[in-house]
């Protein structure tokens, strides 16, 4: 099994600054995501009508939908407001909710003063390799050890690598 | 993370599609090792040749493969572009989340000021 930990994908990284304060930025990028995460982001079955982030490290990240059911996709690894925190993104290739934080890529937010009122919000999406890691009947059928999206990534790397 | 903007995101939709599933990502991780040609595949999968074949096409259309003529057969190979896309998704919608949470957090800090 290929080590998990080793990224094998550059992380994702964008970053904004925005005229509030870092207390103020963490609390409405948190406990306010409902007031602006887009609602088109879900991974539900019907409409979104709530987006919802539980504060603290083990909460939970989840939509509501229409129809009543509400679905997972993240939750809180690390939590140190109001500077950062970080959380497992909980949905599988198959845009399901993936429970297995091995099999979860992260997403890292740091909130950094830049004076002024302003701050600097950075998101880093790391780890998309792990997407598609372990439980693989297939691999087993094809004896395959490195299988997985993990193990994929990992040769188109080397590949890429040589060719460049 | 999906829906909306089908005409932006379909391509991603395809190719995390195509990744979720087991034996696709086997043919990828096969043909990563050395470009194949169906039949090779088939060798090595305990599916019939038109399921290999039907596979390949998912993953041509993820952009995840490509294939060439060579002689009488047809080689199959990895694309790197439908990689990049991937990641490129995943950039476009931080993005665009994060313009979003930028004029939310504006607001409630011009409210803020306001009342003090």
């Amino acid at each position: 099994m290929p080590n998990a930990s080793v990224p094998e994908i550059a992380p994702v990284q964008v970053s904004i600054v925005v005229e509030a304060e870092p207390e103020l930025a963490f609390e409405v990028f948190t406990a306010e995501l409902d007031s602006w995460w887009p609602r088109s982001h879900h991974i539900g079955k019907s409409p979104m009508t709530r987006s919802v982030m539980e504060p603290g490290v083990g909460g939970r990240c989840y939509s509501e939908h229409e129809d009543g059911s509400s679905v997972q996709w993240g939750k809180v690894l690390a939590w140190d407001p109001p500077k950062s925190f970080v959380m497992a993104w909980q949905v599988s290739p198959k845009w399901q909710f993936e429970a297995d934080p091995a099999q979860c890529s992260e997403v890292e937010v740091n909130f950094t003063p830049q004076g002024e009122g302003h701050t600097l919000v950075a998101i880093e999406h790391r780890h998309f390799e792990r997407h598609g890691e372990g439980g693989d009947v297939m691999r087993s059928q094809v004896g395959n050890d490195a299988g997985g999206w993990g193990g994929l990534l990992k040769l188109y790397k080397a590949k890429v690598e040589v060719a460049g | 993370m999906r829906r909306s903007l089908p005409l932006v995101l379909t391509y991603h939709e395809t190719q995390l599609d195509a990744l979720g599933d087991a034996t696709r990502r086997a043919i990828l991780e096969r043909l990563l090792r050395q470009p194949s040609a169906v039949g090779e595949l088939a060798e090595h999968f305990p599916v019939s040749r038109p399921a290999i074949s039907q596979h390949l096409r998912v993953l041509k259309e993820a952009r995840l493969v490509s294939s060439d003529a060579e002689g009488t057969r047809r080689v199959y190979r990895i694309d790197p572009r439908g990689f990049d896309e991937l990641r490129r998704y995943f950039e476009r919608f931080w993005t665009g989340a994060l313009t979003s949470f930028k004029k939310k957090a504006e607001e409630r800090a011009r409210a803020e000021r306001k009342r003090s």
